[in-house]
């Protein structure tokens, strides 16, 4: 079990390695280089003006270098620049040039600096994973219990008509993306349009405060579109339960329906569910983007939108180090829940 | 202000005579006398009117939350969003500052005049400014200023063209004996010719005044400045918010004619630029005042029953070709008649209607306003659909695909459909692209033919100036005309408007005929507020007075 463990982190650290290496390189590219100057510098710089920038700045070196850098194997550049003024990358603005590092890499636990928001990386991941960290709490609250309690009932009796109106209910609700259920929502619920007003269609305020009337609809477009899926696999899993033979042997016995389900199906059905859970995680990591964005919620799928718009590498990195950790993370309990629900598996 | 002169301005005295002779909109008169040195209140007596009151009475306390975008602060005087000014304008002062109506009003500066000729200038400053670090605000940390702004070298410093007048163009820095201290608490402004827009320069949101010893990179932390507010913190894309400054003595409570500064807390949250979405907060509840408003929304928000607020302007939608850029190897609007085809395409006034929802007036294709003072109206450019595809037949460009991009927000990309359009019904080749905010301005200068948004700005040889100067830092049309640049130097230096309107009339005939840009119209600009909000009109530049704001009592 803990070598299994340990080898999962041996994978996660190179799966990471490996992707930041890919994002680096793509950043890296010289036409977003340029767009970083553009954006930084000036939007009226010349092509000179650009490649002094991007030299002052140590951005015109071999990207092993910059990756070694910013992995903190290699010293961080320190670079007099054509203007006169000596640029370091491990000097933080208002530092003195004496008390900065030497090596600034993730190693060292520096994520280095994001150019669009002007702020340590670690710090504004930290802040805007919270906020999302909210959003999907609440989503997980709401989604999951939904979509297994409409997935058990609907998969008891398969082709009842309470698993026919389930079925379309959740059919319906999958097959409806956010952006459209989300611009539905806010136009019947939050807008003068419709007259009902019932919720908040913007809930930037909730980052400060969460209340019932500016989380409701962002929570609700997620969940929606995840519970339907949720509830078909779940469906699908307990529908295949009540066919096998020991429920069959239970029913002959006598056992009532209610105790075949809670006692002896619902366990069984859970298995497959489980799995596709833990999937959503990661998976909401990217969903929320387009939530965020409609309902103006600051958080990591915003931050994310931001960063690649502007191409800010370093935050584009670490966005990509926690996404890494994220799916490798629940892949792992996945696996490790995997075998409490199911004996028959041995992690090994 | 206290006047110094004991004789007004010979110009104020003229200028009035121009206004009521119907050469001068008013606020243009204002403008103008205001500059020289003629104080508000004297300047409406020489119209015979008397200067209007002070707004409606305001309340003490509250916080007030904008819609603005929130973007990253740097540098005052390499300000390129009017946004970085209405957060800055909390802390930082400006030596002057343009009122809604188009007066001038002394702020760090108390008072100034103008010789005869508009070549020299003396500033007069406010006594008892004080920095929130406890030193006083003098003669010094004006000068200091001065040549803060005039530093050439320092990279997007647009204060630079702003006060080009006052440098030396060898050095890149303040001509010697330019500006001079005459005492404590006056400078003296020595400009080789006459200049008539120094003073208005002053106004604009770059021209933040800060401490001598201000550095960029720490600005946001220690707000050192003269006014009433602090930056309490700011968060790039999110929110900025500004406090009561508590240990701070703010000049403006003394002062006669200032006051204000009543609100403990103003936030400023970013919405981004889709307008729904700012419809959404204002359904929501969770902002008191819009930044702008656009389009349908304004119907929107009146529904909702905010008041709204606008102003006419010289603020428009200019649909340049960019002489030089090469797409694959050509640059397709180094022809004049390319240019002039393409333009002599478009119907303004449909532009208008579609683009703007004919909310402004029609503009004619030269960059310089109707409500400019030296005006000169050279009638509507030619429109000839039918004659375009000849034209692009004898440049060799009848099969050329053209494309025009815009940025993808309400009325730039509905006057771009429509130019584009009626370029096509008449029998040209072209392709509309439309980008997002966060590609568009990468690029955004070397599209070959794209649109850009122009601010308002008081004077019409301004723009001009800044835009369509060869060689200018802000020339995204690479446009480059010996004539026209000396042509402009002169109308610049002639500080009567009827003089200069001749000159004026050449210019735009010129400009026109070189067939740079496509100017639909000028736009009105409008601003959205819950009721009860006071001193926030909607201004030209787009500026937020934050020491005015206020809920009403």
């Amino acid at each position: 079990m803990g070598l299994f463990v340990l080898r999962r982190f041996g994978v996660m650290i190179l799966t990471a390695l490996c992707l930041t290496f890919v994002v680096f390189v793509l950043t890296n590219l010289e036409p977003n280089l340029e767009k970083l100057a553009k954006t930084q510098g000036n939007a009226r710089m010349s092509d000179e003006q650009v490649q002094t920038w991007l030299s002052n700045r140590g951005y015109d070196r071999a990207d092993f270098v910059k990756y070694g850098e910013w992995l903190g194997v290699l010293p961080g550049y320190v670079i007099e620049g054509a203007d006169g003024e000596t640029r370091s990358r491990c000097l933080r603005p208002g530092v003195d040039p004496e008390a900065a590092p030497r090596f600034c890499g993730i190693l060292q636990g520096d994520w280095g600096f994001s150019t669009v928001f002007k702020e340590d990386v670690s710090k504004i991941v930290l802040t805007r994973l919270s906020q999302t960290g909210k959003l999907m709490g609440w989503v997980m609250l709401v989604m999951v219990p939904s979509a297994l309690i409409i997935g058990v009932l609907a998969g008891m009796r398969e082709g009842s008509r309470l698993d026919r109106s389930l079925s379309t209910v959740s059919i319906v609700t999958t097959a409806t993306p956010e952006y459209v259920s989300g611009v539905i929502f806010i136009t019947v619920f939050a807008s003068s349009a419709v007259g009902l007003k019932w919720f908040n269609g913007s809930a930037t305020s909730a980052m400060e405060d969460i209340t019932f009337l500016n989380f409701t609809l962002p929570v609700l477009t997620v969940a929606l579109y995840g519970m339907g899926y949720i509830a078909r696999m779940t469906r699908a899993s307990m529908t295949e339960v009540m066919t096998a033979q020991y429920i069959r042997t239970a029913r002959l016995k006598g056992v009532s329906f209610r105790n075949i389900v809670l006692k002896h199906a619902l366990r069984n059905a859970l298995i497959a569910p489980f799995t596709v859970i833990m999937l959503q995680f990661p998976w909401l990591l990217n969903g929320v983007v387009i939530v965020e964005t409609l309902f103006n919620f600051k958080g990591f799928g915003w931050t994310l939108v931001q960063a690649a718009g502007n191409n800010d590498i370093e935050m584009l990195l670490g966005v990509s180090v926690v996404s890494v950790f994220v799916v490798l993370t629940t892949q792992l309990i996945s696996d490790i829940g995997y075998v409490f629900l199911n004996p028959r598996i041995r992690i090994s | 202000m206290t006047q110094f002169n004991s004789a007004l301005h010979p110009a104020a005295l003229m200028y009035a005579e121009e206004e009521r002779a119907g050469k001068l909109s008013r606020r243009e008169f204002m403008t103008r006398a205001t500059a020289l040195g003629v104080t508000a209140t004297a300047a409406y007596g020489l119209l015979g009117l008397k200067a209007p009151a002070a707004a409606a009475t305001a309340a003490q306390g509250g916080t007030m939350r904008i819609q603005q975008n929130v973007v990253a602060m740097k540098d005052p005087r390499t300000f390129d969003w009017s946004y970085l000014g209405n957060v800055a304008r909390g802390w930082l002062e400006y030596l002057v500052e343009v009122n809604s109506d188009g007066s001038m009003r002394g702020m760090l500066l108390e008072g100034w005049e103008a010789n005869d000729d508009a070549s020299q200038y003396t500033l007069h400053v406010r006594p008892g400014v004080t920095w929130n670090n406890g030193e006083a605000f003098n003669a010094d940390n004006v000068v200091w200023i001065l040549n803060y702004w005039c530093d050439k070298a320092v990279e997007g410093n647009s204060m630079a063209g702003r006060m080009s007048s006052l440098i030396d163009a060898e050095t890149g820095k303040a001509r010697d004996r330019a500006i001079v201290k005459l005492d404590d608490m006056t400078v003296q402004l020595n400009l080789p010719a006459s200049d008539i827009t120094v003073m208005v320069g002053m106004a604009d949101y770059p021209a933040a005044v800060v401490h001598p010893s201000h550095n960029p990179e720490t600005m946001v932390a220690d707000s050192l400045g003269t006014g009433p507010y602090r930056l309490e913190s700011l968060e790039v894309g999110v929110k900025a918010v500004l406090v009561r400054n508590e240990g701070h003595t703010w000049w403006g409570h003394s002062a006669e004619g200032i006051g204000g500064a009543y609100l403990d807390r103003i936030e400023f949250i970013d919405y981004g630029t889709d307008p729904a979405a700012w419809m959404a907060a204002i359904e929501s509840d969770e902002v008191d005042m819009l930044y702008e408003n656009v389009g349908e929304f304004l119907d929107i928000a009146s529904a909702i029953g905010w008041e709204q607020s606008d102003v006419t302007t010289g603020a428009t939608l200019v649909f340049r070709f960019n002489q030089k850029t090469e797409v694959d190897g050509v640059a397709p609007y180094a022809d004049v008649r390319v240019r002039q085809a393409l333009s002599q395409a478009v119907n303004n006034g449909v532009v208008l209607e579609l683009g703007y929802s004919g909310r402004g007036t029609e503009a004619d294709n030269h960059h310089v306003a109707p409500v400019h003072p030296e005006y000169a109206d050279i009638g509507r450019p030619t429109f000839d659909p039918s004659g375009t595809k000849a034209l692009l037949d004898e440049a060799g460009m009848g099969d050329y695909e053209f494309e025009l991009i815009t940025l993808d927000d309400d009325f730039n990309r509905n006057s771009g459909d429509a130019v584009a359009a009626q370029i096509r019904d008449a029998g040209a080749n072209i392709k509309r692209t439309i980008m997002p905010g966060s590609t568009f301005w990468n690029d955004w200068d070397k599209f070959p033919f794209s649109a850009t948004e122009w601010n308002h700005r008081p004077l019409g040889v301004q723009v001009l100036a800044l835009a369509y100067r060869s060689g200018e830092a802000w020339n995204e049309a690479a446009y480059s005309n010996p004539e026209f640049d000396t042509l402009l130097a002169k109308a610049m230096s002639l500080a009567d408007a009827d003089a200069r309107r001749e000159v004026m009339a050449e210019i735009e005939t010129l400009f026109r005929n070189d067939a740079v840009i496509i100017q639909p119209f000028w736009r009105k600009l409008y601003r959205n507020f819950r009721p009860g909000v006071v001193g926030a009109g909607m201004h030209p530049s787009f500026e937020i007075h934050a020491y005015k704001l206020a809920f009403s009592a």
